[in-house]
């Protein structure tokens, strides 16, 4: 369902001159599957999922997301995802309903069948109480409800998941986890961003390890495991990292 | 429409939008009604020294105030205390009043009376000082020392002077001289038995006020004791005029009646074609201002703008419905505040009555006319207000880095609309075509005469396509501004100079960048605004004879110092290429031969162009004909005309504006994009519009061959052999004439040598010809020159066209 190659981002910066946020990335997504982008913060990770999402544009490598090309047909690319991060607020000024039935309209569902989906997602979610709340008066969890409603509205077959626990308490990301193992249930593809290596050892059928805007390792994790003789997790990614910049510095001299 | 719905539920938005409007005139209404009650000017004092002198008949002054029927306003009397030492001379016989505010009261008076002779002893002292000066006559030295030393202590007895009137409290101090009753009673004597009167000039006895103009009481109580005075005056002469049996117009032997055929509406339109473009433009403009800000950064800070963007909607659509909205609130902001001050208005007019508001004129509203063309032209008005703020809502990471940029706008706005208010500016066609002045003026000129307004609506049509034209043009940037990743997702970045400029250096690339180039082109501007006031100074201060030489020297060194220098100056440090930046490689021959035949086909045509555009542009200051007269002055040796006029500007220019700018702009490939943009600031250098609008033109036919040749060198041949030309063209002598078939082609205008129509068409074709045949050739081989060579289609065209 998402198939990455080479993918590269490269910007700008005042201080550091020509910056490489994502160097070089190529891999694959099936559906039914959960994918994790394993890193640290400013590892190219949201780089990499707002290129999937065709909000950035690439610099260089080609990918294809549902079957469509991320350059040439960014319109379709975005019709066939639900893109989730903890950048995507929901406004203040309109009530849980409004703002995903308004959602729904921008996808072009027809309208009693947006009805229909709409009361279907809201049960599911639990959100029917809050339906009428204004998005300032909403708690973070009710929020973030709010966003995977939106995200799932339109049925979308990719799912892309930018750490979408920041910030959220023990139960709300619990919560949030749950409706997306429940997501690959009904056979979606999604690919999953995160800094906590829990979330990925119970979510992720498969993982890549991504720092400095490179992938450092990929595999499921039992596969990974014994491919570095660890079965940590965490101790597995600080090794990676560890060796990552021995290279580099390497290099330097 | 969910931005529409999203903004009604902003509580903030919707208060500085409708309610704000609806409450807020008639509040000021009603401020306004308190205050013209409560209002009551304090009276100011006028000193009277020397009041015993004054004739006793006709009465000036009643008890502590002038006689109010010498007022135009009789009440006006109050506002002036009039204190004499007449007066106080009787208070002091009688017995003090018991009254404890009443001995205040003396107290103030003497007090000031004494004020005022201490005044009259020190202006005696000047006057004497002034007599001794004017009695030093000679020229030798010790005349000179003494005349030095009497000035020096006149100055000082001045600024005592000064320094003690401002000190007292007095406003106008009137000092009456001795025996003025008695001077005038004899001369109005005299006059009635007809007996010729000598009246020594010296010795005349005049009054004299004394008054600060700078100071605004003094003003104001002045020009009320000048309008007593002036009244006093005039009765005088006419009671003398009467016993002399002379007609009373004899002061005045031509009368004239004044009729005032204004109406009551014209009155209203007076009014209403004063405030409402004014405040339709500012409405509109703050109108837009918040839902932008809210739409653009406010979306921003929220987050919401990266969920808006991952939704299948299109950039251009995402923007249509921020811009649309903005637009809905401008457009009611605007009508709103328009409508409840309208009626605001009307009603304490109703409210007042006579009262002291009928002096702001009648409030009726304008003609319906008049109101639909209001709404006609407020939506392009809006648009562009809405697509602006919207651009610069969304280059700003924050609301309040919003603010900050949209200040600028308004403050900008603002300056326009206050310039369009003074009553000399009018429309014309080149104000038409100006943003935001063409629509004010229009405006202005539709409310203020409702009768004849028929040559208003011809200028309709300009004003009403360029405003939408301007207003696309802001969308079509705002929708870029949505483009671009940058700027949408942009982090708290630290600015430091040091660091920017480190870093300006480090990535250097063979071409400047667009930003570069931008600010090389500032920079030039900053320059030359800069040095027009020395310039122009130097100029004057030279001699009629070495006048055009040293024009042309300056000339020269302002080519060389303010166009040339920093264009180089930024080619060698920011970029690695200085050749590629500049263009210095050797054309093709065939390039160098269209740079030499190209002028000589472009300079009838523009030559043309200009003078049927003649009435478009505003007349020429007096100092730019000066110079224009200098480049046909026939002492002048041609080679020096030639290197100041044509030489300079032909390296100099195209140095920075085909080299420097159009690389920098050229650099993201889009050629033509980088052709018109070069052009432009190639015509806005040229400052005068008749200039600017040529430059523009010959600026796409000098880019074209310029990215197309990749070289600079047929560009300088152009520009060199266009300007001879145009040199030249000045010089021919006026008595020249046309023969030998030539008569066909040209003939001699009092203002000119003038082409026809067969040269003018044989040019034009050749032109086309010629500059197809140069994006066939093209040495560039990038992909977008397809779209450089369309352009010079419809540059091709647009010449053609216009003939």
């Amino acid at each position: 369902m998402i198939h990455v190659e080479q993918l590269s981002k490269s910007f700008d910066d005042l201080r550091r001159g020509s910056i490489v946020a994502l160097d070089s990335v190529s891999f694959d997504v099936k559906a039914g599957e959960i994918f994790g982008l394993l890193g640290p913060n400013g590892a190219g990770k949201t780089t990499c999922l707002r290129m999937l999402s065709t909000v950035l544009q690439p610099t260089g490598g080609t990918a294809t997301v549902a079957g469509f090309d991320v350059i040439k047909q960014p319109q379709d690319v975005r019709t066939h995802i639900g893109f989730m991060s903890c950048n995507t607020g929901i406004y203040d000024r309109m009530t849980a309903w409004e703002m995903v039935e308004y959602f729904g309209r921008l996808y072009d569902i027809e309208e009693h069948e947006l009805q229909e989906r709409l009361d279907r997602i809201f049960t599911t979610l639990q959100m029917q109480d809050i339906k009428d709340l204004l998005g300032s008066k909403m708690s973070t969890g009710m929020k973030q409800k709010v966003s995977i409603a939106r995200t799932i509205v339109h049925d979308p077959p990719v799912l892309i998941f930018d750490e979408p626990t920041t910030g959220l308490d023990v139960l709300v990301a619990r919560a949030v986890l749950k409706t997306i193992e429940a997501l690959r249930e009904e056979g979606k593809c999604i690919i999953f961003s995160t800094h906590i290596m829990r979330e990925v050892e119970k979510l992720c059928d498969r993982v890549a390890v991504i720092y400095k805007g490179k992938i450092l390792a990929m595999g499921s994790i039992p596969e990974l495991e014994e491919e570095y003789h660890e079965s940590d997790m965490e101790e597995l990614f600080f090794k990676l990292i560890q060796e990552h910049e021995d290279q580099l510095a390497m290099k330097a001299q | 429409m969910r931005e529409l719905r999203d903004q009604m539920r902003d509580r903030r938005t919707l208060f500085m939008v409708a309610i704000l409007p609806l409450l807020l005139y008639p509040a000021m209404g009603i401020g306004m009604v308190q205050m013209t009650v409560l209002f009551s000017e304090q009276p100011r004092d006028v000193v009277i020294l020397g009041a015993n002198d004054l004739p006793d008949y006709p009465q000036l002054l009643d008890g502590d105030r002038f006689v109010s029927s010498w007022f135009l306003i009789p009440s006006d009397a109050n506002k002036l205390r009039v204190i004499t030492d007449k007066t106080t001379d009787k208070k002091s016989d009688e017995p003090v009043d018991d009254d404890q505010a009443d001995v205040v009261e003396n107290k103030k008076r003497q007090e000031l009376l004494e004020q005022a002779r201490e005044l009259e002893t020190v202006f005696g002292k000047q006057k004497e000082l002034l007599n001794q000066l004017r009695q030093i006559k000679g020229e030798s030295k010790k005349e000179q020392a003494a005349r030095q030393r009497l000035k020096q202590e006149l100055k000082e007895a001045n600024s005592e002077f000064s320094g003690l009137f401002a000190e007292s409290q007095i406003q106008v101090l009137i000092l009456v001289p001795k025996g003025l009753s008695k001077e005038i009673a004899r001369v109005s004597e005299k006059l009635a038995q007809h007996e010729p009167i000598t009246i020594d000039r010296a010795e005349s006895l005049r009054p004299i006020y004394l008054r600060n103009s700078a100071d605004e009481k003094t003003r104001i109580a002045f020009s009320q004791v000048q309008e007593v005075l002036g009244a006093y005056n005039k009765d005088i002469l006419r009671d003398r005029l009467n016993r002399a049996n002379l007609p009373e117009s004899l002061p005045n032997p031509i009368n004239p009646i004044v009729i005032d055929l204004a109406q009551d509406e014209q009155h209203a339109a007076n009014l209403w074609s004063k405030l409402f473009p004014a405040l339709l433009i500012i409405m509109a403009a703050t109108g837009a201002f918040y839902p932008a800000i809210d739409l653009g950064a406010g979306e921003k800070e929220r987050g919401t703008m990266e969920t808006l963007l991952i939704s299948p909607a299109k950039r251009t659509e995402i923007v249509l419905g921020k811009f649309l909205t903005v637009m809905v609130f401008s457009v009611s902001t605007a009508l709103l505040n328009l409508a409840s001050m309208g009626f605001t208005g009307r009603h304490m007019v109703n409210l007042a009555g006579s009262g002291a508001l009928s002096r702001f004129g009648d409030m009726s509203f304008p003609s319906f006319t008049a109101l639909f063309w209001i709404v006609v032209l407020l939506i392009p008005l809006s648009a562009l207000f809405s697509a602006l703020c919207l651009a610069f809502a969304t280059f700003a990471r924050s609301s309040k880095e919003g603010q900050y940029y949209l200040t600028p706008l308004l403050m900008v706005t603002l300056g326009l609309t206050v310039f369009c208010l003074s009553p000399a500016v009018e429309i014309n066609p080149f104000y038409s075509l100006m943003p935001i002045v063409g629509v004010a003026l229009l405006l202005k000129g539709m409310l203020l005469s409702s009768v004849n307004a028929g040559i208003l609506y011809v200028y309709a049509i300009p004003v009403l396509v360029t405003s939408i034209g301007y207003s696309l043009l802001a969308l079509w940037w705002a929708i870029e501004q949505f483009q671009r990743e940058d700027v949408l997702f942009r982090e708290a970045e630290r600015f430091e100079v040091g660091l920017w400029l480190r870093h300006m250096i480090r990535t250097k690339d063979s071409l400047p960048t667009f930003a570069e180039a931008g600010f090389c082109f500032v920079i030039i501007m900053l320059l030359q605004f800069a040095v027009m006031n020395s310039m122009s100074a130097a100029i004057q201060a030279a001699t009629d004879a070495e006048r055009p030489t040293r024009m042309m020297q300056l000339l020269m060194i302002q080519q060389l110092a303010i166009i040339a220098t920093p264009a180089l100056i930024m080619g060698i440090m920011l970029t690695t290429s200085v050749r590629k930046t500049f263009r210095l490689y050797l054309p093709s021959i065939g390039f160098l031969i269209v740079g030499i035949v190209l002028p000589f086909l472009l300079h009838p045509l523009s030559i043309e162009l200009a003078q049927s555009l003649s009435w478009f542009f505003p007349k020429l200051p007096e100092g730019t004909a000066a110079v224009m007269q200098s480049m046909s002055d026939p002492t002048q040796p041609i080679w020096l005309i030639l290197t100041a006029f044509a030489l300079a500007p032909a390296v100099c220019e195209e140095l920075a504006f085909r080299g420097f700018i159009l690389s920098g702009f050229g650099r993201r490939g889009r050629a033509w994009l980088a052709i018109i943009l070069s052009s432009i600031t190639f015509g806005a250098m040229h400052m005068i519009p008749q200039q600017v609008f040529n430059a523009t033109l010959l600026g796409l036919v000098i880019g074209l061959i310029a990215v197309h040749s990749r070289s600079l060198l047929p560009c300088v041949v152009f520009h060199f052999i266009y300007n001879s030309l145009a040199i030249l063209h000045g010089r021919i002598p006026k008595t020249w004439l046309p023969e030998n078939g030539l008569e066909h082609f040209v003939s001699m205008q009092p203002e000119g040598l003038r082409y026809s129509w067969p040269l003018l068409l044989i040019c034009g074709a050749i032109t086309i010809v010629l500059l197809l045949w140069v994006q066939s050739q093209s040495q560039s081989k990038n992909a977008l020159d397809a779209a450089g060579s369309s352009n010079s289609d419809s540059f091709g065209r647009r010449l053609t066209d216009s003939k």
